[in-house]
């Protein structure tokens, strides 16, 4: 398939179904949604694979239902736009409340992610050359295991609807990890791990991998950090202090706000798989979600981050707006159909208008509602020694081993790499084995200290999964350090 | 079905990689997906898949190379094409310090054991007529969602070290359908499975809603953090015993120091007497695959028996690395527990048990220290609580952080039956998965670690 063959038959697609009575029509096609994994484990390149997908979706709405279909012949442009009607023509047998996508205004635009040299563009050799040579900085004597992860992503499609949009992407990601490991003196696995962020700002291609500030650097940090865990005590049982670099932060902050406020799971539509939230839609507006020191905002106008996109996947440009202002619920992450939706359930006008965050991950899946950059908004407690020497009796936490989230995100249980023990406003020790646990609302109304800019940093997700068919969309998390009070830590014996 | 183009195309590009000496697998997986997707009583998403892959992998003395494409596989251009970029990335890899085991078919296959037509061709329409009437029969007052996914999967798998040629289409439905009350919140499910169509039935959810309906109607119940004994349902059993496996008989991670199972060896006691498993690809309550996605043939193999220690899991690259016989376990597995002698009933087995959770399914579990084997996951869909074997209260979200080997460890009782527990994942492409456990299992001194004043 290509673009230029296709501008005809997708024009008159959609013709064809707005005439067959749709509410709307769109269609995207990806010329190359293409990956490459390389996985180096002890030096082995145990993952050398790359992936190349390319097809067109199509999404219609009829009589308030959605129907989709899609393909990757390009012998079938025509059949997948009557499977798509007929699939909503079959959906719209069982509507209680039609769907509504409105009307508006056509857009034209074309976004591209800033890069400087393209990844997919340099050389295997050099590619491994580099990942070899972090290998080799991973070495010590008392570590047993050594991972070096690279994960890329290119993708360039475009997207048309009965509006009368027309919007070309080129999108591209790089997501890395690195990871030592060693056994400890009771024979339990250690690790301690990096991954690849960003500040927010400059450019995502090969030059953001092998900027060292931001990932490649951290080989003898982990290796100090591992050999301490190997000799360190079990975080004993009982209420402290959490302190959450943003490693572990950004996990938090995705599990229990992010999800929680995506509209569609808030509407029950994630029931039958992901789950719902607390959240209804009288909490906007009056729910105080956590402390005033908690602010978080959608998209934010991060420029370097996976969950940048220019448009999303109904042609509504990404929007930077408040989730949480200064504790209080008042907003969400939204797409056009839930809007109406969650408007003419509440009977009053909850939302004005998409968020901007209806995603799909391939041709042949449909959008549905997705995180874009869902960011806590740097305070004003200074930096990360400030926050240390404020703190107590705690514990400072990095890295995630483990999540569990109840499924309406009304409680958690998460496991992290390390604790660093704060006894009167000093680290003290290192702890293994950390984990904590809460409940959301009461937890964030315990968040005491949120730490300045310099703080700050865009943690990246490459695997945020959830819809059926089941989606894999990738996002990102700016987040500061951040210390909660009186938190469940360690488990009771 | 793959058309005679594709599957010539595959073949021909074979021939000519095998004479030029090129050690390849050529994977073609094609999927027919349907999936209809229920929210708020109304079907939120009807969507249709029509999707073919091509993997290749190539390794070339101790360098391998992969290389997927999805899109127009319309001749051996195609194929070509995807062998030429996994030759060259495996030219230019950097090589291992083992020799990779070179994949081949070991036997040739052609299984259509579990394919229905009709259930491939399925009307969309039909699935809503189902969920249209459990809607009106348990009552339209409350909140429906669900999905009901239905398709069929075709793979082919060729190398270039033989002329074999594996083939097997297949076709599997996975249906669920949660019941919300609109204020209460409380939510109950019904799960079904199996591969041909009529296999599932409006009444059978309609049955086990009502089953636990009049229950619902009492307020919920918050457990105080303490140990207790757990009635727990097949959907919750296939969860912890799927762990357990992928956690503690993987070979790699048993190798590498990393299972909870480490320090043992096989024929030592690892959990109740009462726990047998194997991976059984003749059994009809899971997705039979006769050989798997490396080309290995299947056959029974048992990985704990009554509660010792057996067989350990090696894919291709562990085996290689660590000098091991690989099994053949890429791709579907087929996890067989056997039945226990108990009650027909699980209300039975509990009576004179005084204080029972019952929890049928465990939401968004994780393992927060393997090592240790411990696990943690919240109950959620139709969990009550039992006293002496009746039902008192729906309790709410609770939390169980525990070990394997405690909770697998002390199996008071098993069910005397078997069921069919559909474990299939939508993500990426579809590889039907089911395993087949006892209906229920009672564990005791079961903790529960933290709880919430909602469902």
């Amino acid at each position: 398939m290509r673009v230029e063959n296709l501008e005809r038959p997708v024009a008159e697609g959609i013709a064809r179904a707005m005439n067959a009575g749709a509410g709307y029509c769109d269609a995207r096609f990806f010329s190359e949604d293409g990956s490459e994994t390389l996985v180096l484990y002890d030096g082995n390149l145990e993952a050398n694979t790359a992936s190349f997908e390319s097809g067109l979706g199509v999404r219609v709405l009829y009589g308030g239902a959605w129907g989709f279909a899609a393909t990757s012949r390009a012998s079938d442009v025509s059949e997948a736009f009557e499977k798509a009607l007929a699939n909503a023509k079959t959906a719209s047998m069982l509507v209680s409340i039609p769907l509504n996508m409105g009307v508006l205004p056509a857009v034209t635009g074309s976004y591209s992610s800033p890069v400087v040299q393209d990844p997919f563009d340099v050389p295997l050799s050099e590619k491994l050359a580099f990942l070899g040579g972090l290998d080799e900085r991973l070495k010590a004597d008392f570590v047993q295991r050594r991972v070096v992860f690279l994960y890329l992503q290119r993708m360039r499609n475009w997207f048309w609807n009965s509006d009368g949009s027309f919007i070309e992407r080129n999108l591209l990601n790089c997501f890395a990890d690195s990871m030592v490991m060693a056994q400890d003196g009771d024979g339990q696995m250690q690790r301690r791990s990096k991954s690849l962020l960003t500040p927010g700002t400059g450019t995502r291609g090969w030059e953001m991998v092998t900027n060292p500030d931001l990932w490649s650097g951290r080989a003898e940090g982990m290796k100090e950090e591992l050999s301490q865990l190997l000799t360190a005590p079990e975080l004993e049982y009982g209420r402290r202090s959490v302190i959450l670099l943003p490693g572990q932060g950004h996990l938090q902050v995705h599990e229990t706000i992010g999800h929680p406020l995506e509209l569609d799971r808030i509407l029950g539509y994630e029931l039958s798989y992901a789950g719902g939230s607390f959240v209804t839609l009288d909490s906007f507006g009056r729910l105080r979600y956590g402390s005033d020191k908690l602010s978080v905002s959608a998209f934010g106008s991060v420029e370097n981050s996976p969950g940048s996109f220019g448009y999303d996947d109904e042609g509504t440009p990404e929007r930077d707006y408040l989730l949480i202002d200064k504790g209080i619920l008042v907003n969400c992450l939204t797409s056009r159909a839930m809007i109406s939706e969650a408007n003419h359930t509440a009977g009053r006008q909850v939302f004005e208008h998409s968020g901007g965050a209806s995603r799909s991950t391939a041709f042949y899946k449909a959008p549905i509602d997705r995180m874009t950059n869902v960011n806590v908004l740097p305070g004003n407690d200074g930096n990360l020694s400030d926050i240390i020497a404020g703190t107590e009796d705690g514990v400072l936490l990095d890295n995630p081993t483990s999540w569990s989230i109840g499924s309406n995100r009304e409680h958690f249980h998460f496991g992290c790499e390390i604790a660093w023990e704060i006894k009167g406003g000093k680290i003290t020790r290192v702890l293994k084995n950390p984990t904590y646990q809460g409940h959301t609302l009461e937890f964030y109304g315990r968040l005491s200290a949120v730490g300045d800019r310099s703080t700050w940093v865009v943690e990246q997700v490459p695997n945020c999964g959830k819809g059926e068919p089941n989606q894999v969309m990738e996002i990102g998390h700016g987040v500061p350090v951040m210390r909660f009070d009186d938190v469940i830590t360690g488990e009771e014996k | 079905m793959l058309d005679e183009t594709t599957r010539d195309a595959i073949l021909k590009v074979r021939d000519e990689a095998a004479e030029k000496g090129i050690d390849a697998l050529f994977t073609m997986h094609r999927e027919k997906s349907h999936l209809m997707r229920i929210g708020n009583n109304s079907v939120s998403l009807n969507t249709s898949e029509d999707l073919t892959r091509l993997d290749v992998e190539v390794i070339n003395g101790r360098r391998e190379g992969s290389y997927t494409i999805m899109g127009d596989i319309t001749g051996p251009d195609s194929v070509r094409k995807a062998l030429a970029v996994a030759v060259e990335k495996a030219s230019v890899s950097t090589p291992k310090d083992y020799d990779p085991i070179s994949r081949m078919v070991e036997e040739s296959a052609e299984e259509m054991l579990q394919y229905d037509e009709a259930l491939e061709a399925m009307d969309p329409g039909e699935k809503a007529v189902v969920y249209r009437e459990i809607i009106e029969k348990t009552g339209s007052h409350l909140n429906f969602s669900g999905s009901w996914s239905s398709g069929s999967t075709e793979v082919l798998l060729a190398s270039t070290n033989n002329d074999n040629l594996a083939w097997r289409i297949g076709t599997d439905q996975q249906f669920t359908c949660v019941l919300k009350h609109p204020e209460k919140k409380w939510e109950l499910a019904s799960f079904q499975t199996g591969w041909q169509a009529g296999e599932v039935k409006a009444g059978n959810t309609i049955e086990s809603f009502n089953w636990l309906l009049p229950i619902y109607q009492k307020p919920g119940f918050r457990v105080e953090p303490g140990e207790y004994t757990v009635l727990f349902g097949s959907q919750a059993v296939a969860e912890i015993i799927g762990m357990a496996i992928g956690t503690g008989m993987t070979g790699r991670g048993y190798e590498e120091g990393m299972n909870w199972t480490c320090g043992k060896k096989p024929g030592d006691s690892i959990l109740s007497d009462r726990i047998t498993v194997i991976d059984d690809p003749t059994d009809m309550n899971t997705f039979r695959f006769g050989f798997d996605m490396a080309g290995m043939t299947r056959n029974i193999f048992p990985i704990v028996e009554n509660g010792r220690m057996m067989n350990l899991f090696y894919d291709l690259a562990t085996a290689a690395k660590y000098g091991k016989k690989p099994t053949p376990h890429s791709g579907s597995a087929s996890v067989v527990v056997s039945p226990g002698d108990g009650p027909e009933c699980p209300m039975e087995a509990v009576k004179g048990m005084g204080r029972v959770l019952y929890i049928p399914a465990l939401h968004y579990t994780h393992i927060p220290n393997r090592s240790k084997g411990i696990f943690t996951g919240s109950s959620r869909f139709s969990a009550v609580l039992l006293e002496n074997g009746e039902m008192v209260s729906p309790i709410f979200s609770s939390r169980i952080t525990d070990t394997f080997q405690n909770v697998l460890g002390n199996v008071a009782v098993l069910a005397p039956w078997c069921t069919s527990v559909n474990g299939s994942s939508t993500y990426d492409r579809r590889m039907p998965e089911a395993a087949s456990v006892p209906g229920y299992m009672v564990s005791t001194g079961v903790k529960i670690t933290d709880s919430a004043e909602s469902f």
